[in-house]
């Protein structure tokens, strides 16, 4: 998949959605009432050192 | 072309005679319900799964698996299994029903989805291959 979908997490930080097959079929799995994007992949930063301080922005 | 065996117990056999492992037992089928192979660091990926639409990343070493099919119930059994990042099979505990490491915020299993843990000796970690199977 070349897409994801972010949403906020209750704690201030960002859950990534990695679908198995397509994305239509993983936006069941975005909590009810959270806002969300679809990104590509390659937007999703790969050095995971710091993975518990990453955002959602607008 | 299969045979049952004892005509009640539902086991079966080929027509070569081996019993066939994936038919049922006394007629209830405990069946995998879902599965799935990902790599949990890097670009985080499913490799292959089964019933699963996705899975979510919520941290360093915290997953939830999405079913495409909700579970009959939420008392499935689930086991999660990781191996280091270098290839080699070292073995980590995985915290089940738990979320937030430092915190462990106990989160229950639905029919729709499990979360769980992966960590070191010491802290949450991202393993390369983590690999979820779910029974009921």
């Amino acid at each position: 998949m070349t897409q994801r979908i972010i949403y906020p997490t209750d704690d201030g930080g960002v859950a990534i959605i990695v679908p198995a097959e397509s994305v239509e079929a993983a936006m069941k799995d975005i909590p009810a009432g959270k806002p969300y994007k679809i990104i590509d992949t390659a937007d999703v930063p790969t050095d995971r050192t710091f993975r518990n301080a990453w955002e959602y922005s607008e | 072309m299969t045979t049952t065996i004892d005509g009640s117990a539902g086991v079966t056999t080929n027509a070569g005679g081996s019993v066939n492992p994936s038919t049922t037992i006394d007629g209830i089928n405990y069946s995998c319900r879902a599965w799935v192979n990902f790599n949990g660091t890097g670009t985080v990926a499913i490799r292959a799964s089964g019933n699963v639409s996705s899975i979510t990343d919520n941290g360093t070493g915290d997953y939830t698996v999405n079913f495409t099919t909700a579970i009959s119930d939420a008392n499935y059994s689930y086991s999660v299994n990781n191996n280091g990042n270098y290839g080699v099979a070292q073995t980590y505990a995985s915290s089940l029903n738990t979320s937030t490491p430092a915190t462990l915020t106990e989160v229950a299993p639905t029919t729709t989805a499990c979360r769980f843990t992966t960590n070191s000796s010491v802290a949450a970690f991202d393993p390369k291959y983590i690999n979820v199977n779910v029974f009921r």
